[in-house]
């Protein structure tokens, strides 16, 4: 039943990352339903994976990203997706614990009535009824509709479980009109009137279903099964007509037309006309002998040949389904013997591979096998494809660890080549620290920006000169000293006019720029400032370095030694497991055809007890001729 | 003779309803069936879906069924456990870039390829299955890119291929300015339809 539940999430995810349990949920009307609004990437990737059938890559992706908390926005939609595809592996008790913390944490009515939804659905499987119903009634009203139609059908199966039928169809008839599930809520409410004592009722719904006409395949198979439940019911109740008016709806090609065919001739029959018997059952014996229905119609014809008196043609098909059974009996020996060799899950394991762990791989192609008509009716038993996925998964998971302990070897060597890179490279890195006079700089600069404050303070204009400037102020400076020399000499008088008009456009110049060299002087200190903090905060960071790598280092390799012993304590556990599963599924394969001899056994008693009859009768008519003589 | 043969055979032929309703019960597993036949089914025989184990060959199987459970969510925590490692040690947090791609609507473009160059250097060029390309569209968000990247400016171009309206070839590019600090930096490409202009859009989301 996990199936069920996963691939209805291709459907509802859209609208709430959820999962539900039917399986007609295809791309189309999951495009269809409305988009989920993503409020985290990585819940989106997820999402991502999930819509490809990547479950795996799904739920370890959700997961890791709840560990680095990148999901918080969608916190509850990633739990209940979490859950659903833990489901879908078939981790019920893992499941039923996160669906009921959303529950206990009052997580949105949306997410907790889908959270009672999927714990109604997972104590139904477990066999939980009392528990599953109390769970399903506390579903409210924010179901989306096709969940609310599941919701109907697994009601309607509580209700039966425990023989509830008039419960159930109460349930059931409200669903009759339902775009999605109605044609199987009137299957089933028809199903559920019959039992309740309703034969008529329940008649007239499945007859409705066994004339509709039906656009697809899905439909179609519906029909059929109406029909022949029709058909089978009306021989039980020992309407013969009847039963051939419903058994002659069912396609000849379908998947219950052998049990379509059967029926019919035994509805002939029992109208005591077993000349129309023949026809039936003439063509169900020419038909795959693996089917239980035509070994039936290997005894079922000659049994109608002996009915009209042809008992030459009685006994030669007698005989020739005493010979069938015995050679398919030698066939089912073969099966057995190849099962138990391990050829059937080598060979199944081969021919349909699957590149993730996961409930919606199925059985595509069967291996080369002697007589593998008798195993396709046993592959296609859910126990066994839950058995053999169990097996399956168990091979996956087995691949996986050892690709994790092959990369954890890859990791183990990255670290050391860090490690090793970084003894290298620290004492280089240290030396060029250590050349740098970070103290010494932050001395200078200090003094600098005390000159700065100085100047700015008493309006310095004549301390912020250029290179031009200051060998203008020098020469002024040189002039100076001739003049003062001089003293007062009257000649000296325009030497001094013509010195002190230089000093006075040179003071002039530097009171001019002195605004935008001051600015220019902050906004320089302020970029050295910024150099040395990045520098001071480098310094830090390679001390804080100095401190941690090696720690980092340990941290890393301590968990790496930790994963690889869990990987290895995990390898032989997963082998014995898949051993022990491979036998269980083995044992599960052979013991359905060893039930499969046993019925033909039982088959080939009757015919060969039916053909000593025939002997009887015809020594006896022998015996009252010679005595008419 | 006759009469006797004929009762057999009737009963015969009652076994066979009965094993066709056990085979029903069967059906009613989820396996490769769809919603209505498993529903169809799962409610004709309740009784027998509904079940528990009972016999010791059933007690047994559950036990092993049970141990697998156990193992299966010992390993799924393990995959856990060694893809943090795997990222911690492969992607830290200080130099993480991840890239992501996402679809609204898509009904104006659709999506064969995406180029992503990081500094002029190419570092994602991805074709698109059919398969992903309906994952997009039902609102899955792709992680296309996830590598490290320096603490600064850097350059994000993302060129986007493939048929535009009237299924004509369409690419076009966007570019972003991205400043990397210390935390892990996660962008959103977004393909979106803009039904003014009837053309597909490329948007970059910034997350963090």
């Amino acid at each position: 039943m996990a199936v069920h539940v996963l691939r209805h999430a291709v459907r509802r995810l859209t609208g709430a990352a959820a999962l539900a349990c039917a399986l007609t949920a295809g791309v189309a009307a999951a495009a269809d339903a409305p988009r989920h609004v993503v409020k985290d990437p990585h819940y989106g990737d997820s999402l991502f994976q999930f819509y490809q059938e990547h479950y795996f890559s799904s739920v370890v992706g959700l997961m890791v990203s709840q560990h680095f908390d990148r999901v918080a926005n969608n916190a509850d939609e990633a739990e209940l997706l979490r859950g659903s595809l833990l489901l879908s592996y078939g981790l019920h008790r893992e499941a039923g614990e996160i669906f009921a913390r959303l529950i206990a944490h009052g997580a949105a009515p949306s997410v907790r009535d889908r959270a009672w939804f999927y714990l109604a659905k997972i104590r139904y499987q477990r066999g939980f009824l009392a528990e599953a119903e109390d769970a399903i009634v506390r579903i409210g009203t924010t179901l989306p509709p096709d969940l609310e139609d599941d919701r109907g059908l697994l009601q309607a199966n509580l209700l039966l479980a425990r023989a509830d039928y008039a419960g159930a169809a109460k349930v059931l008839a409200g669903m009759t009109t339902s775009t999605g599930a109605g044609r199987y809520a009137r299957f089933n409410l028809g199903v559920a009137l019959i039992k309740s004592g309703d034969p008529a009722g329940g008649s007239a719904w499945l007859d409705e279903l066994g004339r509709a006409s039906a656009p697809d395949e899905e439909l179609r198979s519906l029909r059929d099964r109406a029909n022949v439940a029709l058909g089978f019911a009306a021989l039980q109740r020992q309407q013969p007509e009847n039963a051939r008016t419903f058994l002659e709806r069912v396609r000849l090609t379908g998947m219950d037309a052998n049990k379509a065919l059967l029926g019919y001739g035994w509805a002939a029959a029992e109208s005591k006309n077993p000349r129309q018997a023949l026809v039936p059952w003439t063509e169900l014996s020419r038909r795959d002998a693996s089917d239980a229905a035509v070994l039936e119609a290997r005894i079922a014809l000659p049994y109608a040949y002996a009915e009209l008196g042809a008992f030459g043609q009685s006994l030669d098909r007698y005989n020739e389904a005493i010979a069938t059974f015995e050679s398919e009996s030698k066939a089912l020996d073969d099966s057995i013997a190849a099962i138990r060799s391990g050829d059937l899950l080598a060979g199944l394991l081969e021919r349909n591979p699957g590149a993730e762990m996961g409930w919606f791989w199925n059985i595509r192609e069967l291996p080369p096998m002697p007589h593998a008509g008798h195993l396709a009716p046993v592959l296609a038993q859910h126990e066994f494809q839950e058995a053999f996925k169990n097996y399956r998964d168990l091979q996956f998971l087995s691949h996986n660890l050892q690709q994790w302990q092959d990369k954890l070897g890859v990791f183990g060597e990255m670290l050391a080549n860090r490690r090793h890179a970084y003894a290298e490279r620290l004492p280089q890195v240290r030396a060029k620290a250590q050349g740098t006079d970070l103290a010494g700089l932050r001395q200078r600069r200090d003094a600098l920006a005390g000159e700065f404050e100085r100047v700015e303070a008493g309006a310095d204009s004549a301390a912020l000169f250029d290179a031009r400037q200051g060998e203008l102020l020098v020469r002024l400076d040189s002039v100076r000293a001739v003049v003062s020399r001089l003293g007062a000499d009257p000649e000296a008088a325009a030497a001094r006019e013509r010195l002190r008009l230089a000093a006075g456009a040179m003071t002039w110049e530097l009171a001019q720029q002195y605004p935008a060299r001051l600015w220019e002087a902050k906004k320089a200190l302020a970029a050295a400032d910024r150099e040395l903090g990045e520098a001071s905060r480098r310094d830090a960071a390679l001390a804080q370095a100095q401190r941690d790598e090696p720690q980092r280092f340990e941290a890393f390799a301590g968990r790496i030694v930790d994963l690889d012993r869990r990987i290895q304590a995990l390898q032989p556990t997963v082998a014995a497991l898949s051993r022990e599963q491979q036998i269980n599924v083995q044992d599960m394969v052979a013991s359905e055809l060893t039930r499969q001899k046993e019925r033909l056994a039982i088959y080939a008693t009757q015919a060969r007890f039916a053909v000593a009859q025939l002997y009887d009768r015809a020594a006896l008519e022998r015996e009252a001729d010679h005595a008419a003589r | 003779m006759k009469t006797r043969c004929f009762h057999w055979m009737r009963l015969a032929g009652l076994v066979l309803l009965a094993a066709m309703h056990a085979a029903r019960a069967a059906d009613a597993s989820p396996a490769g069936t769809s919603t209505g036949v498993s529903a169809t089914v799962a409610a004709a025989s309740p009784a027998v879906a509904a079940q528990a184990p009972a016999t010791a060959a059933d007690a047994s199987a559950a036990s092993l069924d049970s141990r697998i459970q156990d193992v299966k969510t010992e390993l799924i925590r393990l995959n856990r456990d060694l893809m943090v490692l795997e990222e911690e040690l492969l992607f830290p947090a200080s130099t993480q870039l991840a890239v992501f791609v996402s679809m609204d609507v898509g009904k104006l473009f659709a999506l064969d390829s995406v180029q992503i160059k990081l500094d002029d250097k190419v570092v994602a060029n991805y074709l698109y299955t059919p398969l992903e390309v309906e994952a997009l569209h039902r609102g899955g968000v792709q992680r296309l890119y996830l590598g490290n990247l320096r603490a600064g400016e850097h350059s994000l171009v993302a060129f986007f291929t493939g048929k535009g309206p009237h299924d004509r070839d369409y690419k076009r590019g966007t570019t972003l300015k991205i400043d990397k600090g210390t935390d892990p930096k996660y962008i959103e490409l977004q393909i979106k339809d803009s039904m003014d202009k009837l053309q597909p859009e490329f948007e970059v989301k910034v997350w963090q």
